[in-house]
């Protein structure tokens, strides 16, 4: 009864809302709980002082965020006006109804121009290629990754390595050096390790993981147009490199079965290992020195190529978007013109948001603000992202579920677990009528 | 008779205290742990050998009631000069207090969670107690048909998954709009804890003589001044402890919050996890939060020592 | 479920005609009812009709986030849960779940109330100490434990000197880690019931076994054990009841597979994959399995109760 009520009323608020301005004060935005998180908040508190909205920050923990928002949504509650829904949702929120069409917005403000390219394609646009638009690319996020300069630069370390693999030790340039670098640090004696790379089964950790590999080897998941994943998804590359990352889980640091974001970062702050995977978002706690130890000993280089010198990583990041059952859309659309304002996205940046306005990105000022903005920018043109379809969360759990166990315990070969994926997506697609035979 | 003992037994009993004492010190190890990290420099929180002595600070609590983000650039020296105690703990802590519009300092979600705890759970506790008690005198003083059959069904009431009644919950609350307002779960906790009450009553007013009420009704009571007059405060105790037991059942009730709430009747047992957070955890905002969330419920069980044996027992135990 | 539905009117038809009706106000049997109808009826509103709500969607392929109608498909969704090998495989980890640690609470519990049930200074003050970890949330507690297990820098590691041992993160150990931290929490329980039943055996039982030189085991086997059996077995029903529906624990501490107990794969299945009409068979089959253990429970408190 009430949500009949609160939906005539959220439609004479509409009707209302042109006439009389300031009828609602308070917007919410619901995103997961993480440092850009706040620096949103403290974007957004440029807005209230501008126009007397209160703009307000919810948070979640990242790994419940995902069963939070689809949650509230199916719940159709009106509690979040706006969500910064992660890439892979698009499809899911958009065809049950949960996201407002933006289509119209974006074309009017020439959004395809505005943002870089990868955000617009993964963030903002579903089905791909369609023209149809569901958010805002806000912050833009892929995976790079943090070294222990200290380390690559004793210089008794890089005599050693030298010796041993025959060139010289530096943030590696290829897949097959990083493994080398790994290996060469992993002294488990000396409670040192290689590598931090994601594991974490529970959400899309170690499929980002995988991904990073896979694209870098020149593979794709599958045909994002026509479905089509044998051939693709167990193809002769990408068994490589699956089979490198379970090379590279022998040299990450005892535990590493579960790591996602926290523990990587938790890898270079406590000695842990040489290197260690992250998302771009997760680095400004590595170079503060009250979180990170060892902030001044850290570098950070861009995800590294792959033997067919294939340079991609996986994408993160989120676009804003509005959700249906907002008793407050209207206040949200204004709210969103002036946050795709070159003056918002520039301050945006300075913030420490990852903006994907395509002129603040190649903007000096923005390479040089931190010490992985240009690590940064040279990824967000080499990205590619996982599944975007709404039953993605079914797909991300049967990848899950066969690459885990190779990964992490080595059952079975990489062949085998990416045929047996390859069997299973395929099952799905069917199941949603997505492949037409 | 017992008085004289053989020293076997006192040796006996002596092994025995020297066991009790480690095997409490072994219980509340855990506790002692929680309170002591969120007194703890966040620095100390970590550290292997573990830190057992240090100068307790209130840094964790400050944090804990803040809204905070990352610092990027160190603050002037003037601009820490300028700041207050707390802002400048923060600052030490290599973050910097969210301001809103208007400058003026943000709350972290914690308070707002926690007072949703405090009003749905002591809402629902006297909803909760006040049915049971009355449905308990019906069933204590009057013949009921099926009387082991009903009770039984109400009982049984309490004892299914939280996750099972979710599902069709959640549905029903969709259509109603009742899903994350406090209404909801007020609710949801009236009834979860409604068949506890009953139980717990019936067995406290089963002790109060009937004579008491049958000599006020030959007074020319009638039957409803009777109930409120005699009996209620004869079974004020009873009542006491079984709104504590509803109480902390409420304030501890975690699965239903998680699936029924999600920002504005969210409660503080799914609200507290959330605050790992990402990036690096702060374990002694966690545990100042954690012991902030736990005092009530300590200071409740020892309020209610006498009482626990009954209610864990759903009344079947009397001491 | 049509049982209580039939109860309920017969409280409210049938009259008792002994009760006496007091010479003014309200009669008898309409207090009775004013008393006991509310109750039953909200109980009913609240608890037993969302059942039949979703015993309903139980019969079709419902999913509550898509926006199509549910479709009847009859036993189907219980016909394909009951040959899911991974159902079955859930249903064995919530076994090995309820077996470990209620055996371990019992063992603590009975030991320490052994213990306890002899001439201890401030008796009262340690056993309500000792109660502390049952009457405190499992969710922020169980937060806290992934502290204290921590492999790199938990105080458990550092006690026991298992260097960086992995407790959560290790899919062969995580179940039994979540399961010490419940026998921690529990354990008073079953301690506190235990101290009630050992207090109630007869002192003149002890002393006759005394009399004839009755051995320390022969003592604790022939006396002891047998009377505060009772107990003891409400203590274990109960627990095995709550240990059988745990969720909160292992759902905070990890998300290993191994650890997947069966609560946490109807929330997953309801409120993650949203596979309603299948979650909703699924909690039916829990429930099933709950309402006997119940049944079981209930007839011992009433046996205690008649003592």
């Amino acid at each position: 009864m009430r949500s009949k009520l609160t939906g005539l009323l959220a439609g004479l608020s509409i009707t209302l809302a042109s006439s009389t301005s300031a009828w609602s004060q308070e917007l919410t935005i619901f995103w997961a709980e993480w440092d850009p998180a706040n620096y949103l908040q403290e974007l957004v508190n440029i807005y209230e002082a501008e126009t007397g909205v209160k703009v307000t920050v919810e948070t979640t923990p990242w790994s419940d965020f995902q069963t939070k928002a689809f949650t509230e949504f199916n719940a159709k509650g009106s509690a979040y006006d706006m969500v910064v829904g992660d890439s892979q949702w698009i499809g899911a929120a958009s065809e049950a109804g949960h996201y407002v069409d933006l289509t119209e917005f974006f074309n009017k403000h020439n959004l395809t121009e505005v943002m870089a390219p990868a955000t617009v394609k993964y963030y903002a646009e579903y089905p791909s290629n369609s023209g149809k638009y569901w958010s805002i690319p806000a912050e833009g996020d892929a995976v790079g990754w943090s070294y222990r300069k200290d380390w690559f630069e004793d210089p008794k370390e890089m005599e050693a390595f030298k010796a041993k693999y025959g060139y010289d030790l530096a943030p590696p340039a290829t897949w097959a050096q990083m493994r080398d670098i790994a290996e060469f640090f992993h002294r488990p004696d000396e409670n040192r390790y290689g590598i931090a790379i994601y594991t974490d089964n529970s959400y899309d950790g170690l499929v980002m993981g995988v991904e990073n590999a896979i694209f870098s080897y020149g593979g794709e998941l599958g045909d994002y147009a026509t479905y089509k994943v044998d051939g693709i998804i167990n193809s002769e590359q990408n068994v490589k490199a699956l089979e490198l990352y379970r090379e590279l889980y022998g040299f990450t640091p005892p535990g590493w079965a579960k790591a996602f974001f926290i523990e990587n970062n938790q890898a270079i702050t406590e000695n842990l290992a040489a290197m260690s995977m992250n998302y771009f978002a997760f680095f400004p706690a590595l170079v503060n020195e009250a979180s990170n130890p060892n902030a001044k000993n850290t570098g950070f280089f861009a995800n590294p190529a792959g033997p067919g010198g294939d340079q991609f990583a996986a994408l993160g990041g989120q676009g804003i978007s509005v959700i249906e059952y907002s008793e407050n859309k209207e206040e949200a659309m204004k709210f969103l013109e002036w946050f795709i304002k070159d003056e918002t996205q520039k301050k945006w940046a300075e913030l420490g948001g990852y903006t994907a306005s395509a002129k603040v990105l190649e903007s000096e000022e923005f390479q040089n603000a931190t010490p992985y903005n240009k690590a940064f920018y040279e990824t967000m043109f080499k990205v590619k992202d996982f599944w975007a379809t709404p039953e993605y969360a079914e797909l991300l759990i049967q990848m899950n579920q066969r690459v885990y166990p190779y990964v992490t315990a080595g059952e079975g070969t990489a062949k085998e677990a990416l045929d047996a994926l390859a069997a299973d997506w395929n099952a799905t697609f069917k199941k949603y009528n997505r492949v037409q035979e | 008779m017992a008085a004289v003992r053989t020293s076997a037994e006192v040796a006996g009993n002596r092994v025995a205290i020297v066991a009790v004492l480690i095997i409490t010190l072994i219980f509340l190890a855990p506790i002692y742990w929680i309170v002591s990290t969120s007194f703890k420099p966040r620095n100390l929180s970590t550290t292997i050998p573990p830190t057992v002595v240090f100068t307790p600070e209130v840094s964790p609590f400050v944090k804990l009631f803040t809204k905070r983000s990352q610092l990027r650039e160190q603050p002037t020296p003037e601009e820490y000069e300028a700041a207050p105690w707390w802002e400048r703990i923060v600052f030490d802590g290599g973050e910097k207090v969210v301001r809103d519009g208007k400058g003026n300092v943000q709350w972290s979600a914690y308070p707002n969670r926690f007072m949703n705890s405090l009003i749905i759970a002591i809402t629902s506790t006297v909803f909760a107690v006040s049915m049971g008690t009355i449905t308990a005198y019906g069933f204590s003083r009057f013949k009921v048909k099926g009387e082991g059959d009903l009770l039984f069904f109400i009982l049984s009431t309490r004892m299914l998954p939280p996750v099972v009644v979710a599902i069709p919950m959640f549905l029903m609350y969709r259509t109603f709009g009742l899903n994350d307002t406090h209404i909801g779960l007020i609710i949801l906790y009236t009834a979860f804890n409604l068949s506890f009450s009953v139980w717990l009553m019936k067995g406290f007013i089963d002790e109060i003589p009937k004579e008491y009420e049958e000599a006020a009704l030959v007074d020319g009571y009638t039957r409803m001044e009777a109930f409120f007059k005699i009996v209620i405060p004869e079974a004020a105790t009873g009542i006491a402890a079984t709104a504590v037991f509803c109480f902390i059942t409420a304030w501890n009730e975690y699965a239903f919050a998680l699936i029924m709430t999600n920002r504005r009747a969210q409660t503080a047992p799914p609200f507290i996890p959330s605050q790992v957070g990402s990036g690096l955890p702060d374990w002694t905002v966690i545990a100042a939060g954690t012991f902030l969330f736990l005092l009530p419920v300590a200071i409740f069980t020892f309020l209610l020592r006498n009482h626990l044996l009954r209610g864990m027992s759903f009344g079947a135990i009397r001491k | 479920m049509g049982r209580e539905r039939a109860l309920a009117t017969a409280v409210m038809t049938t009259l008792d005609p002994k009760s006496r009706a007091a010479s003014r106000g309200m009669s008898d049997i309409a207090i009775r009812n004013l008393f006991i109808i509310p109750t039953i009826v909200f109980l009913i509103v609240f608890n037993i009709f969302p059942l039949l709500y979703s015993l309903g969607y139980s019969f079709t392929d419902f999913r509550a986030s898509s926006p199509a109608a549910a479709n009847f498909v009859g036993l189907q969704n219980y016909r394909e849960l009951l040959n899911d090998p991974f159902i079955w495989t859930n249903f064995a980890i919530t076994a090995k779940y309820v077996i470990v640690s209620v055996v371990g609470q019992v063992i603590v519990g009975f030991g320490v109330a052994l213990l306890l049930n002899r001439d201890i200074p401030f008796k009262g003050l340690i056993t309500t100490l000792l109660l502390l970890p049952m009457m405190l949330s499992m969710a922020v507690v169980g937060l806290f434990w992934k502290l204290l297990y921590d492999p790199s820098f938990g105080i458990i590691n550092y006690v026991l000197g298992l260097g960086r041992f992995e407790w959560l993160s290790n899919p062969d150990v995580a179940l039994y880690a979540v399961a010490i931290t419940d026998i921690w929490m529990w354990s008073p329980f079953v301690m506190l019931l235990s101290l009630a039943g050992l207090s109630a055996v007869p002192k003149h039982l002890y002393e006759a076994a005394a009399i004839d030189r009755a051995g320390t085991l022969y003592t604790f086997f022939r006396i002891t054990l047998p009377l505060v059996a009772p107990i003891l077995m409400i203590a274990i029903i109960f627990r095995t009841m709550e240990a059988f529906k745990t969720f909160d624990l292992a759902y905070i501490m990890t998300s290993q597979p191994t650890t997947e107990v069966i609560s946490i794969r109807l929330y997953k299945m309801a409120f993650q994959e949203w596979q309603t009409g299948r979650s909703c068979a699924l909690a039916y089959i829990v429930l099933i399995m709950v309402l006997a253990i119940t049944n079981i429970y209930v007839k011992y408190l009433n046996k205690v109760k008649e003592r």
